[in-house]
């Protein structure tokens, strides 16, 4: 008897292989007749529906899986008994058999698949269907996680570009200030050496000279306003800055602020309008920071304002925060700025072409003072030409009564003194020729009697004669500098002389300076240049605590 | 092979027919409003095909090819250029991520697209000509418009005209312009143009019936 494999005349092998390829497939393979009854599926199938292979082969496709007509499939096979060939793809249809996912894929419940339905053809006769099933859901998977991770690098390299940019622009910004800068300080030195050598030239008429001292005076004074300016700045940045927190009277800070600029605006005729409401005046705050605010804010104003406009100042509050507006009907701020007014390096016209002179640092630092009171700053602005107002909220002193309050705030406020004469006794120790010589011109004028030393050794060496009411020195000088003064004079010397009140004087000092100069044993000191308020202030307030 | 005006015009028709079908079909799967323009037809030798197509289809391109197979036989194609291709797929399966590369899902979609196109081309024969056609599945390429003309070549020795069909989708707003290739003997070439007025005859007569 010869079997299956020997005769020729049978495809066994044929039917062999295929047979076995279908078996173990990794893909689904389900084939019907023309009537859509199932006549073959392979072992997959078996396994992945769950279902018994009789409870398959032999059944209508449709009553096996209702799931096929319930989602609207299938037209698919009425279509494939026509001759035509489907693809289902995963992204549109999901799936066309209910089959659970195998373990190991993730966050699905049902198998993700791709599928073919296509005619069986005996030449061009449609014979049935056949259907093959890819199980995708894995593949599925890892393209999602893919896609995530790509958009996740596009957004890190969205945001670094943004980044960039930033910074670049940053930079700058930075550029233009510093070009400002270097104008801003250049300039009024240029005025100062100008006139300085004009006045030397000798001839010149009394109106002459008094000009050239009065263009002098005012450059000095804005070139120091701008270091001062540039400091704080430098301080905040820095974290150096320190409040001296204590109740502020707010009208009286105005009023000083208001003061100080009249002169300003009577120049440009610009009227200075106050609206103060009492009640709401006192702050919890440092008074010279807080005066500084309002300087600049109405500076600002009067600056931006035309001739015969008018500021306005207007302090309110409630129980909470007091508040002040200063307004004006200048200028105005554009739209398109309003928000970048407070940044750091930013003026609205910036560049060489600038209107207004200055670093265009003061908003900056206003803005940082305020919010170290704890408080806001806003500014509000019709536009071009429709005019400005800056507000400052800054919260009131919590937990006293209104009268304590007060009170205290008189017991701190800073009076203004009128002209000091100082009669008495100072020692003048700098290395610096004309400090010196300066510092003992302004002495002498009010009524001091001095003795200018120009080293520590020539101090030291007069001190018993000249026996000093007070010492000012100077930190900073060759061989024996002002620590090594101060201290000499407060261990080597008799009782009565190694009391003595005494100021350093130094440029520019970093808060551990100052600790240590007063941990040395001066009794104050003052910073470079000097205000002569300020220093005949100190050397009054020294001379009052000793009984001589 | 040159079509008399009227062969031209005839087989534009058809073309018309069958795409404001599958327009529909493909509204219909995808759930988005597809819009087809009118499609303009041309015929060239297959030589010329790659030259005519390529200042429309520079690079790369996303080809679907269906072979069918019957009294008229020979090879259709559905060819996107690349980036036509991406946005395609995006648009129908409400892609949030701009893909810039084909994946393997992608691709499948756009089989699915091209299938659908095709299906219903193709389908008019059977439908509308009642020539009897037969498609197998069909599969994706991506390559050069030239090289898939010379595989093409090869393969077939006696496919020598293309029609070419020139038509844009679009789909929110958006336009993807692709062509639908039908590569065809002489012979088949000539069996459609004779079916197709057969077809018309037949149309014309029904317009005179109904009066």
């Amino acid at each position: 008897m010869e079997s299956l494999v020997d005769d020729p005349n049978t495809s066994y092998f044929e039917t062999a292989t295929s047979r076995w390829i279908s078996d173990h497939a990794p893909t689904g393979i389900l084939v019907t007749d023309t009537s859509l009854t199932i006549r073959y599926c392979n072992k997959w199938v078996v396994k992945q529906t769950g279902k018994k292979e009789d409870d398959i082969v032999g059944h209508r496709l449709l009553s096996v899986f209702p799931e096929i007509e319930m989602r609207g499939l299938a037209h698919y096979y009425r279509a494939a008994l026509k001759g035509e060939s489907h693809v289902l793809s995963f992204r549109l249809h999901k799936y066309l058999l209910q089959m659970p996912v195998n373990r190991g894929a993730p966050l699905v419940d049902q198998m993700q698949q791709s599928c073919r339905i296509a005619p069986l053809l005996d030449g061009e006769i449609v014979t049935g269907t056949i259907t093959i099933i890819e199980d995708v859901t894995e593949r599925t998977a890892r393209e999602r996680e893919l896609r995530s991770q790509l958009g996740e690098r596009e957004r890190l390299l969205a945001s670094e570009l943004e980044a960039r940019r930033l910074a670049e622009e940053n930079s700058r910004l930075k550029d233009e200030f510093l070009a400002t800068v270097s104008h801003e300080i250049r300039a009024p030195l240029n005025a100062i050496r100008g006139w300085t050598l004009i006045l030397r030239g000798g001839s010149v008429d009394k109106e002459t000279f008094d000009h050239a001292l009065d263009t002098i005076d005012r450059n000095v004074v804005s070139q120091s306003q701008v270091i001062e300016d540039l400091l704080d700045i430098s301080r905040m940045v820095t974290g150096q800055m320190k409040l001296e927190f204590r109740p502020v009277d707010l009208c009286e800070s105005i009023e000083s602020a208001l003061d100080d600029l009249s002169p300003a605006a009577v120049t440009k005729e610009i009227r200075l309008i106050k609206t103060i409401s009492p009640a709401a005046s006192i702050v919890s705050g440092d008074g010279d920071r807080i005066r500084q605010i309002l300087w600049n804010l109405i500076s600002n104003a009067i600056k931006f304002t035309p001739a015969k406009g008018t500021v306005e100042v207007i302090l309110h509050g409630d129980e909470d925060f007091a508040e002040v507006t200063v307004r004006d009907n200048g200028s105005g701020i554009p739209p398109e700025f309003q928000p970048f007014v407070f940044d750091r390096f930013r003026q609205a016209d910036g560049g060489m072409k600038r209107r207004h002179g200055g670093l265009g640092l003061g908003l900056s630092i206003v803005k940082s003072l305020v919010e170290m009171h704890g408080g806001t700053v806003s500014v509000e602005s019709g536009g071009e030409g429709a005019g400005t107002a800056f507000s400052v909220r800054i919260p009131r002193l919590l937990g006293r009564r209104d009268d304590e309050i007060s009170e205290m705030a008189d017991s701190f406020s800073n009076s203004a003194q009128p002209l000091k004469m100082l009669n008495c006794r100072i020692m003048i120790v700098d290395d610096d020729d004309d400090s010196r010589e300066m510092l003992r011109i302004l002495l002498s004028t009010r009524n001091a009697e001095v003795l200018a030393a120009g080293s520590a050794w020539e101090a030291l060496a007069h001190f018993e004669t000249f026996n000093p009411d007070i010492v000012i020195s100077d930190l900073g000088m060759p061989e024996m500098d002002g620590y090594d003064l101060i201290r000499q004079i407060r261990t080597s010397l008799s009782k009565e002389l190694s009391n003595v009140p005494a100021i350093a004087l130094t440029g520019y000092v970093s808060a551990d300076e100052q600790k240590r100069v007063k941990a040395s044993g001066f009794d104050a000191h003052l910073s470079k240049p000097l205000d002569q308020t300020i220093l005949v202030q100190t050397i009054s307030d020294l001379l009052g605590g000793i009984s001589r | 092979m040159i079509l008399t005006d009227e062969q031209r015009d005839a087989l534009g028709e058809f073309i018309n027919i069958a795409f404001s079908r599958t327009a529909s079909s493909l509204s219909q799967i995808t759930g988005q409003r597809v819009l087809l323009d009118v499609p303009q037809v041309e015929i060239y030798p297959i030589e010329e095909v790659a030259s005519n197509l390529d200042r429309f289809l520079p690079g790369d391109v996303a080809s679907i090819h269906q072979p069918f197979d019957g009294a008229i036989a020979g090879d259709a194609f559905l060819i996107l250029n690349y980036e036509g291709a991406v946005r395609l797929t995006d648009l129908l399966t409400d892609g949030s991520t701009a893909q810039t590369k084909l994946d393997e899902s992608s691709r499948e979609v756009l089989t699915e697209v091209g299938n659908i196109l095709l299906n219903a081309c193709l389908g008019m024969f059977g439908n509308v000509l009642r020539v009897r056609v037969s498609f197998s599945v069909p599969s994706l390429h991506l390559e050069s418009l030239e090289s898939l003309m010379d595989s093409l070549r090869e393969e077939h020795e006696n496919l020598q005209y293309a029609i070419i069909v020139y038509t844009s989708f679009r789909i929110k707003e958006t336009q993807v312009t692709g062509y639908l290739v039908l590569v065809l003997s002489i012979v088949s070439l000539n069996r459609l143009i004779e079916e197709i007025e057969r077809w018309e005859q037949r149309h014309e007569d029904q317009i005179h019936i109904t009066g």
